[in-house]
């Protein structure tokens, strides 16, 4: 009983918090995004989440910065409203490391709602014919420096993500209550093997039915993702393809278990056939997506799932919704047990 | 039960019973010859549909002929054999010695049809392979890897009804790493030569997946056979 009360309050806890903190301020996109060594410049900044009209003692600061050693400051800086910004820029006479362009971070630090950035904002082209030595002081006159942290409790702002971040606390869990779901199967799977008793191949049936329906979710919550990550809900990606072929993997488990007449039989070769088909998940899931490239997050040049996607905020909505989930996916399946057993009982055949 | 089983495997059992899959293979020639059949008359539609398959098409296309052909060779394995006989070798013959010569046996046979099938699909379309040596190593070892995933999967389908169609809907995800495995690999005899080191990750993966796949076989494969 406890346990489903904990899955109950975690996963309210996951929606609520999942859609009501906030995203951090970012900076959407900066207009015009180019320009030439040696002019003056007006480059509007678009704020999401920005409150750059808010009054303050110290004026906004905003820089174009090429890495830590070389940043340019904005001479003056006129906020429009709270998410509008004009910044007047002088454009320095050379670029660093005699480069012919280079992609520079815009980065906007209001002294009380704290600092935002978008990285490879504004591309700077070098002037044909100009000097390069000796690099322009504008570089490093005044560098980015005493930056105003964002307080309160928010989730990351990431551009291409936006609000879709959110959506970590659900689709991710789909893919962690799947993996413990199917090797409870095969557990019980394997406990069928060694003891014969209907219970074991009920729990397996049971646990499998219930993974196949999180991993069903899992990939729709994946397109709704994909819609507005990567332009279309299914591009073929090979983490897609996978996923909908370790489905297909216990699709085949029930159809196994449907093609025989007598119950033991039934039970006994699914039960191996559970056991071969979650030891080839691995090379399917772990390997093979590692081979090809991919457009999802751990795959080939593409970032893992680890310190830099979920920062600390995150993990106190991410960790206690992978255990909400987990709980509810075997709730679900103790559901479906003792349904199954008392139908079993009903007709005798247990 | 009053059988003194042996724990261990029986390597003498080994060579009988794999003499034994060749002469029924022989003798039951409808079978075999059905197979080539198979094969050529697949060949024969790629040639009639398509006239210059491009390396990619020539590749895909040549490892779906293998591929279904190693099907249907396998499928047989477990049913062509009456349950009467079949109880007599549970009596006289450890069920991993029974398993490995049918493996064995499956994989020398994949191999001639893979061989077959290359020499007729070659004849009928440019081949696109440069080096040979690799490309033959590639289906050796294609179909090792389809004997053990076949081999393992037609002895449950054995135990059901409809057992080819149940054989094509088990293995398809077991076979799919293997065959993507495989469809890369046969690229890299494509061009006429490439780093040799690019291959070995591909060739360790499959080694991999095959390791994990005989040791599950011979691990689950007595639950099978007890009836």
């Amino acid at each position: 009983m406890w346990w489903k009360l904990t899955s109950v309050i975690l996963l309210l806890y996951t929606i609520l918090a999942g859609f009501l903190v906030p995203l951090k301020s970012g900076i959407e996109r900066v207009e015009p995004n180019t320009a030439r060594t040696g002019e003056q410049v007006t480059v509007r900044f678009y704020g999401y989440n920005t409150f750059f009209s808010r009054p303050s003692e110290v004026p906004i600061r905003v820089w174009l910065y090429y890495n830590s050693s070389y940043a340019l400051m904005a001479d003056v800086v006129r906020p429009i409203n709270d998410t509008i910004l004009e910044a007047t820029f002088r454009m320095p006479i050379n670029l660093p490391e005699g480069k012919p362009f280079v992609l520079l971070n815009a980065l906007a630090d209001h002294p009380t709602e704290g600092a935002s950035i978008l990285p490879i904002a504004f591309t700077l082209h070098q002037t044909p014919g100009s000097t390069q030595i000796p690099l322009d002081s504008a570089w490093t006159a005044r560098p980015v420096e005493k930056l105003h942290p964002q307080k309160g409790f928010s989730f990351p702002y990431q551009n291409i993500l936006y609000e879709t971040i959110r959506n970590t606390y659900f689709h991710v869990p789909m893919w962690f209550v799947l993996l413990f779901l199917f090797a409870a199967s095969v557990w019980y799977s394997l406990k069928y093997l060694r003891h014969p008793e209907t219970e074991y191949d009920r729990r397996a049936a049971a646990y499998a039915e219930v993974g196949i329906l999180f991993g069903l979710m899992g990939l729709a919550s994946g397109m709704v993702w994909a819609t507005y990550t990567w332009g279309k809900p299914w591009s073929n990606d090979i983490k897609q393809l996978m996923t909908a072929v370790a489905l297909l993997i216990y699709f085949a488990y029930f159809v196994l278990r449907g093609s025989f007449s007598d119950p033991e039989k039934s039970a006994r070769l699914a039960a191996v056939y559970n056991v071969f088909a979650f030891a080839s998940l691995i090379p399917l899931l772990y390997i093979l997506p590692r081979m090809f490239d991919s457009l999802h997050p751990g795959a080939t040049g593409n970032p893992a799932f680890g310190s830099q996607d979920l920062d600390n905020t995150m993990r106190a909505v991410f960790y206690p919704a992978v255990v909400g989930w987990t709980l509810l996916g075997f709730w679900i399946a103790d559901l479906r047990i003792r349904f199954q057993r008392l139908k079993d009982r009903t007709l005798g055949l247990d | 039960m009053g059988i003194v089983r042996e724990k261990d495997m029986n390597w003498k059992n080994l060579w009988p019973l794999l003499h034994k899959e060749v002469i029924l293979e022989l003798r039951q020639r409808y079978a075999l010859s059905g197979i080539v059949l198979h094969v050529v008359s697949m060949v024969f539609v790629v040639y009639v549909a398509s006239v210059k398959p491009s390396p990619p098409v020539w590749n895909t296309l040549f490892w779906l002929i293998v591929l279904f052909a190693s099907i249907n060779a396998v499928v047989k394995s477990f049913i062509r054999e009456s349950g009467a006989r079949q109880l007599y070798y549970y009596q006289v013959v450890d069920p991993a010695t029974l398993l490995l010569a049918k493996m064995i046996y499956n994989a020398l046979l994949l191999m001639v049809l893979g061989g077959l099938a290359l020499v007729a699909f070659s004849l009928v379309s440019n081949s696109p392979v440069q080096r040979w040596p690799l490309f033959i190593g590639v289906l050796a070892l294609g179909s090792a890897s389809f004997s053990v995933a076949f081999t393992f999967i037609s002895a449950i389908a054995a135990k059901a009804d409809q057992s080819a169609t149940l054989v094509a809907i088990l293995s398809f995800p077991v076979v799919l790493p293997i065959l993507l495995t495989l469809l890369r690999l046969s690229v890299a005899s494509f061009a006429p030569s490439t780093l040799s080191g690019g291959i070995w990750p591909d060739v360790r993966n499959l080694l991999a997946v095959d390791a994990i796949l005989v040791a599950l076989v011979f691990v689950l494969f007595p639950y099978i056979w007890r009836d």
